[in-house]
C-alpha cells in the first residue's frame, strides 16, 4: 500500500499458484518475447486450477503477466470461455447457430432443460452439470452438437445426449 | 511548398500542415465535422464512427499527371466507403465532403444507432445542456426514434467518491478508459464484456484505485460519468462560468469555476484553453470546497490581551498601521519582517514587499517559509538558468530524457507528470527519476530508470551524474562567463569519482553514467526539480550542483534551460519574481545594486535599504530570540510551514505585533494581534506565474466573502495609512509598475496575458555559473536513527485541503510508512502505533508499510491534518534522523 | 482419396505423426527450400502458382509474403489464423486435427519466405483438442530438426507456437487477433498500417489461413503449373468446402474452384434428406449474402461467387431446406454477430442488437409494415460504416434475405407468425443469454 492510492477498496485474501502449476506457468510465459502475451494462457490456467476464475484470481494473473488488474477483468470478461461464475464438473455447451439450428439444436437444448430442470446459464443442484447455450462450434457438419467441456460430441439427438449423460460422472 | 499539403473540404481549398487529420483540416476550414472517440491528447481510435465524410483523391493517368474531366476539371475518385475523418492524414489535392449525399447519410446513421440504446433521461442527467451528443441529437438526429424495442440495460454505479457512472448513457467511445491509462498512468478504467453489453467500469466494480482526478468525467461526452460532488447540484445554464488559475501548485492550470450566487458549485478544465485544456488533478477538481467554508473569517480580528475581537476593517488597518509605525520608529525597520506570500497574486507579492521595502524600510521579506537554510534570493532562477528561456509542457512532453531530481511529481506538479506520462507512452520521452522512494513516475509502467538515491546522498548523486558527464569530454558551447567556472568545478569533481558518488548516493556506478550519458546525448532533454532540492537543508549546494549538472549535460544552454523548478504553490514562481526574498527586488534587482537599485527608488520615492534582509529561518530565529519584533505573514499557516514548530510558537509568542492575513483562523491566526480576513483565489482577479514562468492571468469567479479583503486592498490600505502615496486602483496599475520596473516582465501588458500568457525570459541572464559545491555537515537527529523523509501528496498539499470535505477523505489518515524490513525490525504492523522521536519533541503515528520507502528511513507526509511534523525538530545538514519505536500502548488505529 | 490435393490422403492412419507424413513425402519442400532456395524464389513461385487466402477474403497470397518490407531492422513475426469460426466452416479443424504437420510444414516454408523466425499458431478456444495434436507435432518436429535452432540443419532458427483463444469470433479478423494474441482485448486496430508493416508487436507480421498455409509446400514442391491444373485462372487450385445442414452427406470437400453449387450439393452430398427441397445456399460462411436456389448452377470460385451476388468466403457451405424460414434463419445469423459483436464501433455495436429486436419482433408475430425497409437501411447504415468486416458481415446477409425472399418478410407482417413457427412463441433467448460480468 502506498502513500498515494486511495483510502478506499476491498481486498479479499489473496491467491497465490500451487507449485505444480510453475512449470506450466514459466512454459507459457516463455513463448512470448512479453509477459502481456501471456494473459490468455495464463487465464487458461487459472481456470484449469480454480475451475473458474474468482476475482482474487484475476488480480494474481495479473500480478504473473504485470498488467493492471482492471484490464485483466476487461479481457477475462470479453472472452465467452472464461468461466466467471462457478460451473458444475460438467459444461454442457450447446451449439444454437444456424446450422445446428437447422438440425435440430433447439428441439436438444429444450429436451437438456427439461431433462435436467435448468435454464441456461444455470448449474443443477449436484453441481454436475451446467448447461450453456453457445455460438458456432466449427462441428456444423456434425449439427447438432455439443462441447462438454473440451470434448466434441457430434451429430446428437435425444437419445445419444441421454446416453451421454449417463456415461458421465 | 514542402510541410503543407492543399486540400479540399466541401469545396474550399486551403493549405494545412502535412499529417493533420481531416477533422482538424475540417475545423481549419470551419467545418463542423462532429466527434467523440477522438481527442487531442490521444491518438486516432476510429471506433465511435461519427465523423465519416466522403473522401477522394484526383484521378491520374499512367504518367501521374491528373485526369480531367469535360468541364476541365480534375476527376475526382472518390473511396467506395466513407471514411473517418479523425483517423485519416490529409493527403495533397484531397477532397473532403461532409454534406454529401452520402456522408449525410452515414453520419445520420451514425448517431441513430449512438441514440439506439440512450436512454431519454436528459431531463436528469447531469450533463444536460452541455452534452456533445445532446448537442448533435439536436443538429441533425430525427425527432422521432425508428428504435422502439427495448433497451439494453445496465445498473448505474458509484466508482468511489468522485465518479458516477451511468452506463446505460454510454457510447463507448473509450476516451475515458484511454484518458486514464495514457495520461493519468492508472490504468483504473476498463471495459467489461463486449458488443452491445460492453460496459466501462473498474475491477470487479469495486471503487476505481487512482488519482481521483475525474479526468474521465471531463473527457466523457455524455453523462456516463458524471461528478458526484456536483451530482443534481446545478444545471450548465444556471452557473456563471470564470476561468481562473489553479491555486493547487505552480503548474498553473486554467479551470473553469461554476459559480451560482457567491457558492462556487464545480471546477471544470477548460478543453482548449490554458497550459492544461481538459485536465484537472483532484485538487484542481474538486478543492476549490474551501472557498465555500462556513468557518471563513469574515472580518478582522483584533487581539489586545487574550481574545480576539471582531473589529471593522478601518480599525484594524489603523491598529496594524500605528503598531508597525511604532514599532519600527523605536526599534528601527529592521524590527519588521514579512513573511509568506507564495499564495497571493503576483500584483500583491509585488504590493507586499513595496509595503515592506518602500514603507517600512526593511529587507527582511521573505515567501519561502518552509526552506530550511539561508538560500540566496536568486539561488533558485540561477539553477534554472538564470532567466534564460523556459521550458514548457509542451517542451516536456516532447523531451527524449527527462531527469526528475528528488521530486515527487504524483503531489507536487500532477499537470507536469500526466504530460511526462502522455510523452512517454505518445512520443517516447524516457524518464530517469532519482528519488528515495519508488514514487508513481519510476513504475516499470513508465519504462524509466529510477535512481534510488539513499537519504542524505543527494549531493553526492549529483556529483556523480556531474562528473560521469564531464568524464566523456568537456561540454562544448559553454557560454564565457560559465566555461570560465570549469577548472574550478573540474578540481572540486576530482575527489569525486563515480563510484564514490554511487558508494555515498546508494546509486551503482553503471546506473549514473548511463543517466549522465542518456542526458548528456538526448537532444531535447529537460531536468526537473522541486521542493525537495529547495527545501533540503543543503538547498544552496544542491541548487549551485544542479547548476553544474545543466550547463554539462547541455540542458542548460547559452539560447535557453531546460531546467524546471516545481516550487510549492501557484505563485511560488511569482514570490521569487517579485522580490519576496530578502536580498532582491522584483525582477532579481540586487537591493546592493545601487544602479539597479534607482528607479524602484524613483518609482516608490523613497531611498531603500541596500543591506540584504534575513532569510526565513534566519527570521524564524531572530524572532524567537527578539530580535523581530513585528511580524506580518501574509497567506501563510507559519506554524505548519516553518521548519521548527516549537521555536515559531515562540517567536509568535514573543512577538510584540503580529499580522496575519488569512482566509481561516488558523492556529497561527490564533497568535495574531491583528488578522484580516482575506480573499480567496476565486474572488479576485491577479496574475500568476506558474512553473514555465508563464504569467498568466486569473479572473474574478465571485465577490470575496463578505467582510474580507484581497490581500492588495489590505496592503494597499496599510501602507496608506502609513502615509505612503500608492494611486494604483487595481491590480491592472500595479502590473504596469511591475512590467516598467521589473526586467524580464517588460514588454509584457496586463492585456497579453490571455488566454495563454506569455513565458518570461531576459537578455542579460541572472548570474549562474559552474561552482564548487560541498556541504558535509551531518544530518540532524541520532545517527543511528531513521532518517525523516517527507514530502506532499496528491490528495493533501498544505492546510487549506483541510478545509474541504472531499480531500482528507481521499486521503488516508497520517501515517508513517515504513519499508517491510523496518516495520518487521520494529515489531510494528500496518495500523499499529508509531513513536517517533526528534531533537526537539516525539509524534505517534499509526504505522503503515510500503515498500516504496527505502530501508532505514520513514515516510511521513507533512500535510496531514494532525501530523506536526516539524514538532520533531529542523532538519539541518544532510537532513533528519528520528528514532523509531513502537508505541508503549500500541493499539490498533482504525484504518 | 477425398480430394485431389490436401484431402488426397488426409485419411491416411497415423497421419498426424511425423513417421506417417514423413512416409507420404512429408518436409522434402522444407528440406528442398529452407537454406537452399532464397527466400525471394519461394514468394515468386508463390506468386506464380495464384493462390488466394483461404479464409475468406481470397487476398493473394504471394503478395501478401512480399509486402513485408526486406530492410527493416525488426524481427517479423509468422501467424496461421485457426481461429476458424465463420459458422458453417469447419475445414480447419479437419486438416489440423488428421494432418498437423503439413501445417507446421507450410509455416516453415512460409517463415523461410518472410525470413521470421518465431510463428504463432491462434486457435479457437474451443479447439483445445487440437491445441494438444499440434503442441505433440511440433514436439516431433522439433525432434527431427525442422524446428529449433537449425532448421533442416541450415542456419535458419524457428520456433513455432500455439496459442489457444478463448470464444471470440472476432478475433478470427487478423488485427483483432493480434490483438488478442498480444494480450489485449481482441478488438480489430486501424489499418493501415498492414500487418505486413506492422503487425504482431509492431514488427512486419504476415497472417495466413491454415487452408492456406498447407496448400504452401505441395505448390513449392510441385511447382506453380502442377498447382494450376485445378481450379480458374484467377481462383486457382483446389478449395475446400464445409457443407453442412440437411444434407445426405454433410461434411468438408475438397474440390476444384470453380465446381458448380449444385453439383457439390446433389453429387459429392447425396442431395437432401428425405423430402426436403433446397431454398437456399449460404455459399461462404454466415457472413456472406444467401443465393436462391435458381442460382445453385453457380461456380465455387471467387469471380462467379461475386457475379452472382455473394462471395466464396471461407467455404462454408450451408444448405437451407425448404421448410425453414428464411426470417428465422436470419435471425439466428443476426443474434450470432449481436453476441460477437466486440463493441468497438457503433454501428456493429448498435446495428446488430436493433437488428436482432427487429427480427425478434417479425418472429413474434409482432412486425410491422415498414420493419422490413427497417431492416434494408439498419443494414445499409452498418455496411461499409463499421471499423472491421464485421459489420459488413452482419449486414450482408440480411440485404440478400430481403432482396431474395421478401415474400416471406412480408408474410411475417401479414399473418403476423413465422412462416414455419418451428419456434416456440414468445421466445426471447436473448435476455437469456446475457451473462452477468
Amino acid at each position: 500500500m502506498s502513500a498515494d492510492t486511495v483510502a478506499i477498496g476491498s481486498e479479499g485474501p489473496a491467491l497465490e499458484w500451487p507449485e505444480a502449476r510453475r512449470a506450466e506457468l514459466d512454459q507459457a510465459l516463455a513463448r512470448y518475447p512479453n509477459r502481456r502475451s501471456a494473459v490468455l494462457p495464463v487465464l487458461w490456467i487459472a481456470q484449469r486450477e480454480w475451475g473458474w476464475i474468482p476475482p482474487a484470481a484475476m488480480q494474481l494473473v495479473a500480478r504473473t503477466v504485470e498488467l493492471p488488474e482492471p484490464e485483466v477483468f476487461g479481457i477475462a470478461t470479453f472472452y465467452t470461455m472464461f468461466n466467471l461464475r462457478p460451473v458444475g464438473r460438467h459444461h454442457l455447451q450447446v451449439c444454437r447457430t444456424l446450422s445446428c439450428s437447422l438440425m435440430g439444436a433447439d428441439r436438444l437444448f429444450r429436451h437438456l432443460e427439461r431433462k435436467l430442470g435448468i435454464g441456461h446459464g444455470e448449474t443443477t443442484p449436484d453441481g454436475r452439470f451446467t448447461l450453456r447455450r453457445v455460438e458456432c462450434l466449427a462441428a456444423c457438419g456434425g449439427a447438432p452438437c455439443m462441447q462438454v467441456g473440451f470434448d466434441y460430441h457430434e451429430n446428437l439427438d435425444e437419445a445419444k445426449v441421454d446416453a451421454l449423460l449417463e456415461k458421465l460422472p | 511548398m514542402s510541410g503543407s499539403v492543399r486540400v479540399t473540404i466541401n469545396g474550399r481549398t486551403l493549405a494545412v500542415p502535412a499529417g493533420t487529420l481531416v477533422t482538424d483540416a475540417a475545423r481549419m476550414a470551419e467545418v463542423h465535422v462532429p466527434i467523440f472517440c477522438s481527442h487531442q491528447k490521444l491518438p486516432p481510435l476510429g471506433a465511435c464512427r461519427i465523423c465519416v465524410v466522403e473522401i477522394g483523391m484526383p484521378k491520374r493517368d499512367r504518367e501521374g499527371k491528373p485526369v480531367l474531366g469535360a468541364d476541365g476539371a480534375p476527376e475526382i475518385a472518390w473511396m467506395p466507403k466513407p471514411q473517418t475523418g479523425c483517423t485519416t492524414t490529409v493527403a495533397e489535392g484531397m477532397v473532403v465532403a461532409t454534406e454529401s449525399p452520402g456522408a449525410v447519410k452515414a453520419r445520420k446513421g451514425v448517431m441513430e444507432f449512438l441514440l439506439v440504446n440512450h436512454p431519454l433521461d436528459c431531463p436528469v442527467c447531469d450533463e444536460g445542456g452541455e452534452c456533445q451528443l445532446q448537442d448533435l441529437a439536436f443538429a441533425f438526429g430525427a425527432d422521432f426514434s425508428r428504435m422502439d424495442e427495448a433497451k439494453r440495460t445496465f445498473v448505474s454505479e458509484d466508482l468511489g467518491p468522485v465518479v458516477k457512472k451511468e452506463a446505460n448513457r454510454c457510447i463507448v467511445c473509450m476516451r475515458c478508459v484511454r484518458y486514464c491509462d495514457e495520461i493519468m498512468g492508472d490504468d483504473a478504467l476498463t471495459a467489461h464484456q463486449r458488443g452491445v453489453r460492453t460496459e466501462i467500469s473498474s475491477f470487479d466494480r469495486r471503487p476505481l484505485d487512482c488519482e481521483q482526478c475525474g479526468n474521465c468525467i471531463e473527457v466523457c461526452p455524455v453523462g456516463a460519468l458524471t461528478a458526484l460532488p456536483y451530482r443534481f447540484q446545478a444545471r450548465p445554464w444556471d452557473l456563471r462560468q470564470h476561468v481562473t488559475i489553479c491555486p493547487w501548485c505552480s503548474n498553473g492550470c486554467s479551470v473553469r469555476l461554476g459559480v451560482r450566487g457567491a457558492e462556487i458549485l464545480r471546477a471544470r478544465g477548460t478543453e482548449y484553453r490554458g497550459v492544461n485544456q481538459e485536465y484537472l488533478c483532484v485538487r484542481g477538481r474538486f478543492g476549490y470546497e474551501f472557498v465555500n467554508r462556513e468557518e471563513r473569517l469574515s472580518r478582522p480580528l483584533l487581539r489586545a490581551g487574550g481574545a480576539h475581537t471582531p473589529a471593522s476593517f478601518d480599525e484594524a488597518v489603523a491598529f496594524a498601521a500605528a503598531r508597525l509605525e511604532s514599532i519600527a520608529a523605536t526599534h528601527g525597520p529592521e524590527a519588521v519582517a514579512f513573511l509568506g506570500g507564495e499564495k497571493l497574486y503576483l500584483e500583491e507579492q509585488y504590493l507586499f514587499q513595496k509595503l515592506a521595502r518602500g514603507v517600512i524600510g526593511t529587507n527582511h521579506v521573505d515567501a519561502r517559509t518552509r526552506f530550511v537554510s539561508p538560500v540566496p534570493g536568486a539561488a533558485l532562477l540561477e539553477a534554472t538558468g538564470g532567466g534564460r528561456p523556459a521550458l514548457s509542457f509542451s517542451d516536456l512532453e516532447r523531451a527524449e530524457e527527462v531527469l526528475v531530481l528528488l521530486e515527487d511529481l504524483q503531489g507536487e506538479a500532477p499537470l507536469a507528470q500526466a504530460a511526462l506520462i502522455r510523452g512517454q507512452h505518445q512520443l517516447g520521452v524516457h524518464l530517469t527519476v532519482a528519488h528515495a522512494r519508488r514514487v508513481k513516475l519510476a513504475r516499470p509502467k513508465f519504462r524509466g530508470e529510477w535512481l534510488g538515491v539513499k537519504p542524505g546522498g543527494e549531493l553526492a548523486l549529483l556529483h556523480g551524474l556531474t562528473r560521469a558527464a564531464l568524464d566523456a569530454g568537456d561540454p562544448p558551447d559553454l557560454p564565457r562567463e560559465i566555461a570560465a567556472g570549469l577548472p574550478g568545478l573540474k578540481g572540486a569533481l576530482a575527489a569525486w569519482t563515480v563510484e564514490r558518488a554511487a558508494e555515498e548516493s546508494g546509486v551503482p556506478a553503471e546506473a549514473l553514467r548511463a543517466a549522465a550519458t542518456r542526458l548528456r546525448a538526448a537532444g531535447r532533454k529537460a531536468v526537473l526539480f522541486g521542493r525537495g532540492v529547495a527545501e533540503h537543508p543543503k538547498a544552496v549546494a544542491l541548487l549551485l550542483a544542479i547548476g553544474n549538472l545543466g550547463w554539462v549535460s547541455g540542458a542548460l544552454r547559452s539560447d535557453g534551460s531546460r531546467v524546471m523548478y516545481l516550487g510549492p504553490h501557484h505563485n511560488s514562481q511569482g514570490a521569487l519574481d517579485m522580490g519576496l526574498v530578502p536580498d532582491r527586488l522584483p525582477g532579481y534587482v540586487p537591493v546592493a545594486d545601487p544602479d539597479a537599485r534607482r528607479p524602484f527608488e524613483q518609482q516608490w520615492g523613497k531611498s531603500l535599504n541596500r543591506v540584504a534582509g534575513m532569510t526565513a529561518p534566519e527570521i524564524l530565529a531572530a524572532a524567537a530570540e527578539g530580535r523581530v519584533r513585528a511580524l506580518w505573514i501574509a497567506g501563510d499557516h507559519w506554524l505548519r510551514s516553518a521548519p521548527d514548530r516549537a521555536l515559531a510558537e515562540r517567536a509568535l509568542e514573543r512577538a510584540e505585533l503580529v499580522i496575519v492575513n488569512d482566509l481561516f483562523l488558523t492556529d497561527t491566526a490564533r497568535h495574531a494581534h491583528v488578522v484580516f480576513a482575506a480573499a480567496a483565489f476565486a474572488e479576485k482577479e491577479g496574475t500568476t506565474v506558474n512553473c514555465e514562468r508563464r504569467i498568466q492571468r486569473a479572473a474574478r469567479a465571485l465577490a470575496p466573502r463578505r467582510g474580507a479583503r484581497s490581500d492588495a486592498e489590505i496592503f494597499t490600505a496599510v501602507a496608506r495609512a502609513l502615509g505612503a502615496s500608492w494611486s494604483h486602483r487595481g491590480p491592472e496599475d500595479v502590473y504596469r509598475e511591475i512590467a516598467r520596473l521589473a526586467p524580464g516582465f517588460a514588454g509584457t501588458s496586463w492585456a497579453t496575458l490571455l488566454p495563454l500568457g506569455p513565458q518570461w525570459s531576459r537578455e542579460a541572464p541572472v548570474g549562474g555559473a559552474l561552482a564548487p559545491a560541498e556541504d558535509l555537515r551531518p544530518a540532524a537527529g541520532p545517527a543511528d536513527g531513521l532518517w525523516l523523509l517527507s514530502g506532499g501528496t496528491l490528495f493533501l498539499q498544505g492546510s487549506l485541503s483541510h478545509r474541504t470535505e472531499l480531500l482528507p477523505r481521499l486521503a488516508k489518515p497520517g501515517r508513517a510508512f515504513l519499508n517491510p524490513g523496518e516495520a518487521r525490525r520494529l515489531g510494528v504492523g500496518e495500523g499499529e502505533a508509531l513513536e517517533l522521536a526528534g531533537p526537539t519533541g516525539a509524534l505517534e503515528l499509526p504505522a503503515s508499510i510500503d515498500d516504496a520507502v527505502p530501508p532505514g528511513s520513514v515516510f511521513v507526509p507533512y500535510a496531514f491534518p494532525g501530523v506536526e511534523l516539524n514538532r520533531l525538530g529542523s532538519p539541518a545538514g544532510a537532513g533528519l534522523r528520528v528514532r523509531a519505536r513502537k508505541a508503549a500502548e500500541a493499539e490498533r488505529v482504525e484504518r | 482419396m477425398r480430394g485431389p490435393l490436401l484431402f488426397s490422403d488426409i485419411d491416411t492412419p497415423g497421419l498426424a505423426s511425423i513417421e506417417t507424413y514423413r512416409k507420404g513425402g512429408g518436409y522434402e519442400a522444407a528440406s528442398a527450400m529452407v537454406g537452399v532456395k532464397p527466400p525471394g524464389e519461394c514468394i515468386d513461385v508463390v506468386k506464380a502458382s495464384g493462390l488466394r487466402g483461404r479464409g475468406g477474403a481470397g487476398f493473394p497470397t504471394g503478395l501478401k509474403w512480399g509486402f513485408v518490407p526486406k530492410d527493416s531492422p525488426k524481427p517479423r513475426y509468422l501467424v496461421c489464423n485457426a481461429d476458424e469460426s465463420e459458422p458453417g466452416t469447419f475445414k480447419d479443424r479437419e486438416l489440423m486435427e488428421k494432418n498437423p504437420h503439413l501445417l507446421l510444414e507450410g509455416m516453415i516454408l512460409a517463415a523461410w519466405a518472410i525470413q521470421a523466425h518465431v510463428g504463432y499458431i491462434y486457435l479457437r478456444g474451443e479447439f483445445e483438442y487440437i491445441q494438444q495434436i499440434l503442441d505433440r507435432a511440433i514436439a516431433e518436429a522439433r525432434a527431427a530438426g525442422f524446428l529449433g535452432p537449425a532448421v533442416a540443419g541450415r542456419g535458419f532458427a524457428l520456433e513455432i507456437h500455439t496459442h489457444l483463444g478463448a470464444g471470440a469470433y472476432i478475433c478470427g479478423e487478423e488485427t483483432a487477433l493480434l490483438s488478442s494474441l498480444e494480450g489485449y482485448r481482441g478488438q480489430p486496430r486501424l489499418k493501415p498500417p498492414f500487418p505486413a508493416v506492422e503487425g504482431l508487436y509492431a514488427c512486419p507480421t504476415v497472417v495466413n489461413n491454415v487452408e492456406t498455409l498447407m496448400n504452401v509446400p505441395p505448390i513449392l514442391k510441385n511447382g506453380a503449373p502442377w498447382f494450376r491444373q485445378w481450379g480458374t485462372e484467377k481462383s486457382p487450385g483446389t478449395k475446400i468446402l464445409s457443407v453442412s445442414g440437411p444434407v445426405r452427406k454433410p461434411g468438408n470437400y475438397e474440390v476444384p474452384m470453380g465446381l458448380p453449387l449444385s453439383t457439390l450439393i446433389e453429387e459429392h452430398c447425396g442431395g437432401l434428406l428425405g423430402g426436403m427441397a433446397i431454398k437456399a445456399v449460404i455459399p461462404g460462411g454466415s457472413s456472406v449474402p444467401l443465393l436462391p436456389a435458381s442460382k445453385l448452377s453457380t461456380g465455387l470460385d471467387f469471380e462467379s461467387m461475386v457475379a452472382a451476388g455473394t462471395l466464396l468466403g471461407s467455404g462454408g457451405v450451408i444448405v437451407i431446406d425448404d421448410q425453414t424460414c428464411i426470417v428465422d434463419a436470419l435471425w439466428n445469423i443476426t443474434r450470432f454477430y449481436e453476441h460477437e459483436s466486440c463493441g468497438k464501433c457503433t454501428p456493429c455495436r448498435e446495428g446488430t442488437y436493433w437488428m436482432s429486436e427487429v427480427f425478434e419482433r417479425l418472429e413474434r408475430g409482432e412486425g410491422r409494415e415498414s420493419d422490413i425497409d427497417l431492416l434494408s437501411d439498419v443494414s445499409d447504415n452498418i455496411l461499409g460504416k463499421s471499423f472491421c468486416a464485421l459489420g459488413d458481415a452482419a449486414a450482408m446477409p440480411v440485404l440478400g434475405a430481403i432482396q431474395h425472399f421478401r415474400d416471406e418478410f412480408e408474410f411475417h407482417v401479414r399473418e403476423r407468425r413465422c412462416l414455419v413457427n418451428r419456434r416456440a412463441p414468445g421466445l426471447t433467448e436473448r435476455q437469456a443469454e446475457a451473462v452477468p460480468a
